[in-house]
């Protein structure tokens, strides 16, 4: 371990370790534009320079290239330096536009910091500045090429770190460009980073443009809640709303980065059609008179029916309060439930999976990113869990191989060999291409619990547990339906699915149905089974702080909090428990409070729309009890009630682990799926980055990334059927008729039909188990005009 | 001891002279607010927000006056307009707080705020005190009458196209080798 001495103080580092990084640890900060922890060094900008004063290097030099050495005597303040520094940046500025005062990076721009910091005030050029054109990179990233300084972080992080290669640079010598090599949007779901790492303003948030400076938000550590992984935010907020979210560092879970879904998802906490009042019978109240008529009717019914009259649904996108809580009021009242499962099977997948993982097996992203040989089984990261794609591509690059089992075509941005089969082959192929995890020294197998049922999850721990040995660490890792998927299942102890009550209600022992912050209109595999049920219910009460279909057909309306104004935890897919502080109080944007083109000129200590409860304070509320008063008794009150959440008290910055300490189990028998019948079609909805996830499929921005709503199949299929690319089908199934785009892949698996959720495809079931099957007479093509 | 009575004695001739000079002397103070003096430009007192020569809103929100005022009395939204300029949809400034410090004018990269002579500012009801931007915008450039912000910037706001604002050489041909 070399020894080396920097501006006068001893520091040992590890082996290969560059004198920039050396001089962090001693907390000195060496100035760096091209240098990124993440990305590596190239010195490209030149505002690294030390001097090297004694040693093996001599004289100024880049420190983010050199290697600490033993005897070296490094420099960071010395006059030849800190004045080569200082003419880097004078340089760079030669041609830099004046444009601080409108570019939305000023505030937290480091060229802006440097070019303080180095003193250099007064333009001394009297040349001319060279310009670029600049290009339409879609609605995300806007794009001004004049800022640049040739760091090259940009096409680091987006060619090499991300894999996509749509964006590069061009051009020679002072004409170098940075930007897409064609006209175009940005392909890569991970565009939005380069805002972040780009130290000037040439990329820059569209949706959020000039809406403020970051001195000016208010910004909060927040955890992601967009998919299962849980990657670490920071939320800026601003006037009540929040105005950008970025990513933040984690060690263990998303480090550096976000993907765009969870940078731009946020739109849904403060659009128009947002419930901010109460709802009695169509008749606008405010939240509170909402509660205490949903209590009081409730309250009626258990008495004249029983308790069992009344029935609970929760989802998996709430806080671990509002879950808790729901448990709780069950407990507490005798009602029903809470279900917290859309369907059997997709509950049933993400409990084995919970079940499956221990301390031992369980494998954080940051463990991907370093193995070395990967097998994936019904997950498709980019579409459900996007980060981990990244993770994964990190592991390819140090030689990971990969192995893809899944029916649906696959596009990520690395290489993966393909094993493209239908659900009912899957476990044959997992028990086959297990072989070839047997070399590797640091496996891991990652399984979807979307499109795979519970054996696939079984036989992919099962798998892990052969692989482990005393050598080698193999890993499980388990992709979620949502956000807090894993704390549903951990408190989840009815088992239930929604279609178990629509069962009860149906024969009438359900009258009266509270549902919290779920999106069941859209998921619940048979819509009319489900109007008709609903009808049919006495009471209809709905919490949430989405205007979801269900939400505007209830009885009884009561708008909640988001996680941006009630803060709360949720447990990510591998058991790890985040906390979330609110970014800001609750109550209606200044934007919206004030009439006409300014904040209201009336001053009083009351928020207007400040009176909507949290979910869980609501679910306290319907059963007449008081709840917890601040967010750290809630925290505490879940502690002692729940066992499982007794590890919630050691909570530190990467989160706590939560395991149900439950072990593994071989099923009891094994569910093959049904086999698809001859001259039939599977139809598999499928979960996709933009556009169909609940909350960030309501943010514009993203919406016009979701393309048009397609279905894609095998290229035998289409021949089989006489499809081309492009052609417009229209597919009927159990009453429904939808037009779609065809999109034709190889490889997918033959006799598969995949429809991604989509914004303008108002239903798209969860599996319930029973495969949809559509015969391919019913599959028409539609002449196009 | 002679000495000393005569300086005192001169002394008071010397005041009494200077009094009685003044009885015939035309007086110096001025009678505020019958006459009111004209003061320099550069005084501190009301503030205004200034428009460019060609009438257009100077200001761009940028935020850095209130990011620099020591009370936090300037408010703003910035926006977008539909070619690309960035302004202030709203702006405001608690002159109940103002300290008239002038900070916000330094920090003002486009000239826009100004502090004008106009010290005469009070109002009985304190919420009259909060100016919106309506009653801060005037039709004039103030102090530095020939500033086009937007002319010297890079970025594109229908003025002039990419290259041709001061000093900016037209862009460059990115798509050749040719030194
Ligand atoms: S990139 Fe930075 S230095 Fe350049 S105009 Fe923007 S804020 Fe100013
Ligand atoms: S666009 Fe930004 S990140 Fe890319 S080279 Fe230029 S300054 Fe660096
Ligand atoms: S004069 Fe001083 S106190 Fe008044 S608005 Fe300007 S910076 Fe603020
Ligand atoms: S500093 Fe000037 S341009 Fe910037 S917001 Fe204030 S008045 Fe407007
Ligand atoms: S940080 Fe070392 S050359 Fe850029």
């Amino acid at each position: 371990m070399p020894k080396l001495i920097i501006d006068n103080r001893e520091i040992e580092v590890p082996e290969g370790t560059k004198v920039i990084k050396a001089a962090e640890k001693l907390g000195i900060y060496i100035p760096r534009f091209c240098f990124h922890h993440a990305l590596g060094a190239v010195g490209a900008c030149r505002v690294c320079a030390v001097k090297f004063q004694e040693g093996p290097v001599d004289g100024v030099q880049m420190s983010c290239m050199i290697d600490a050495q033993d005897g070296m005597k490094v420099s960071t303040a010395d006059p030849e330096a800190a004045d080569f520094r200082r003419s880097v940046i004078e340089w760079l500025m030669l041609n830099h536009p004046h444009d601080c005062p409108v570019c939305d990076e000023g505030g937290h721009c480091l060229l802006q910091d440097l070019t303080v910091a180095g003193g250099h005030g007064i333009r001394r050029s009297k040349g001319r500045k060279r310009t670029y054109t600049d290009q339409y990179l879609g609605p995300l990233v806007y794009h001004e090429m004049n800022r640049c300084i040739q760091c090259y972080r940009c096409v680091r992080f987006y060619r090499e770190y991300s894999g996509y290669s749509d964006l590069g640079v061009t051009g020679i010598a002072g004409r170098v460009y940075f930007g897409r090599l064609r006209e175009g949007i940005l392909e890569s779901p991970f565009a939005g980073n380069l805002i972040d790492i780009c130290p000037t303003g040439v990329y820059t948030d569209r949706p959020s443009r000039y809406t403020g400076r970051r001195w000016d938000f208010e910004r909060t550590p927040g955890v992601c809640i967009h998919c299962s992984l849980g990657c670490r935010t920071t939320v800026s907020a601003r006037y009540r709303q929040v105005v950008r979210v970025e990513g933040r560092f984690s060690q263990q879970v998303n480090r550096d980065f976000i993907c765009d879904r969870g940078r731009y998802g946020f739109y849904y906490a403060d659009r128009p059609g947002r419930p901010r009042n109460g709802r009695i019978n169509g008749q606008t109240v405010s939240a509170q008179q909402a509660v205490e008529e949903a209590r009081d009717r409730l309250q009626r019914i258990t008495q004249e029916h029983g308790p069992e009259a009344v029935g609970i649904i929760g989802s998996a996108r709430s806080s671990l309060q509002t879950l808790s809580a729901l448990v709780h009021l069950c407990h507490t009242t005798g009602w029903q439930g809470p279900v917290f499962r859309n369907t059997w099977i997709a509950g049933a997948a993400a409990d084995a999976a919970v079940r499956a993982l221990s301390p031992e097996n369980a494998f954080s992203m940051r463990e991907i990113e370093t193995a070395d040989a990967i097998l994936a089984v019904g997950a498709d990261p980019v579409n459900e869990a996007p980060m981990l794609a990244l993770a994964m591509r990190q592991a390819q690059r140090t030689g990971a191989e990969i192995i893809a089992i899944d029916p649906r075509p696959l596009d990520w941005p690395f290489d993966f060999a393909h094993l493209a089969c239908r659900a009912e082959e899957m476990e044959e192929t997992l028990a086959s291409a297990a072989e070839r995890l047997s070399a590797s020294r640091r496996p891991v197998v990652i399984c979807g619990t979307e499109i795979t049922d519970d054996g696939i999850v079984m036989q992919a721990a099962d798998l892990v547990a052969g692989l482990r040995g005393s050598d080698k660490r193999a890993g499980l890792f388990c992709t979620m339906p949502q956000a807090n998927s894993f704390g549903a299942a951990l408190l989840d102890e009815s088992n239930a699915c929604a279609a178990d009550l629509a069962d009860r209600i149906e024969t009438g022992q359900i009258r009266a149905l509270a549902v919290f912050e779920s999106d069941l209109w859209h998921v619940f595999p048979d819509r009319s089974r489900l109007s008709t049920a609903l009808e049919k219910l006495d009471l209809l009460v709905s919490v949430d702080f989405l205007d979801t279909p269900l939400f505007e057909n209830a009885d009884i309306g009561i708008p909640s909090l988001t996680v941006f104004e009630a803060g709360g935890i949720y447990v990510n897919q591998e058991g790890r428990a985040q906390q979330v502080r609110p970014a800001h109080t609750g109550g209606l944007p200044i934007a919206a409070a004030g009439l006409g083109d300014h904040p209201p000129r009336s001053f009083s200590p009351d928020v207007p729309g400040r009176d909507m409860p949290a979910a869980w304070a609501a679910a306290f509320s319907l059963s007449g009890q008081a709840p917890p008063e601040t967010d750290a008794q809630m925290t505490a009150w879940m502690r002692d009630n729940f066992a499982v959440l007794a590890d919630l008290a050691h909570m530190e910055a990467d989160g706590v682990r939560l395991f149900a300490g439950r072990k593994v189990s071989i099923p009891d028998e094994a569910q093959i799926p049904e086999k698809k019948p001859d001259q039939f079609l599977e139809l598999l909805p499928a979960p996709t980055i933009f556009g169909g996830e609940p909350m960030s499929g309501h943010s514009q921005c993203l919406r016009e990334l979701a393309g048009l709503p397609a279905v894609w199949m095998a290229r035998a299929d289409a021949d089989r059927l006489g499809i081309a690319d492009d052609d417009r089908v229209s597919l009927g199934f159990e009453n429904i008729e939808v037009t779609l785009n065809v999109r034709i892949s190889d490889p997918m698996a033959q006799g598969v039909l995949v429809v991604y959720r989509h914004p303008d495809i108002d239903w798209q079931p969860a599996p319930d188990g029973k495969r949809i099957f559509i015969s391919e007479d019913q599959i028409r093509r539609i002449e196009k005009a | 001891m002679i000495r000393a009575v005569i300086d005192i004695i001169v002394s008071i001739a010397a005041g009494f002279y200077t009094t009685g000079r003044h009885l015939f002397v035309r007086p110096v103070t001025e009678s505020y607010p019958e006459y009111k003096r004209p003061l320099p430009a550069r005084s501190r007192a009301r503030i205004i927000l200034t428009r460019d020569p060609e009438g257009r809103e100077r200001c761009v929100a940028c935020y850095l006056c209130s990011g620099v005022c020591p009370v936090n009395c300037i408010s703003m939204q910035a926006a977008e307009d539909s070619q690309g300029r960035r302004y202030a949809a709203w702006f405001r400034i608690n002159f109940g707080r103002c300290i008239y410090c002038g900070l916000c004018e330094q920090a003002c990269p486009t000239s826009a705020i100004q502090l004008t002579p106009d010290f005469e500012h009070i109002r009985r009801d304190i919420l009259d005190m909060v100016f919106e931007k309506q009653d801060l915008l005037v039709d004039l450039c103030g102090k530095d009458p020939d500033y086009d912000f937007y002319q010297h910037a890079g970025v594109v706001v229908g003025l002039a196209g990419k290259g041709d604002h001061i000093s900016e050489n037209p862009p460059v041909n990115t798509r050749t080798n040719m030194p």
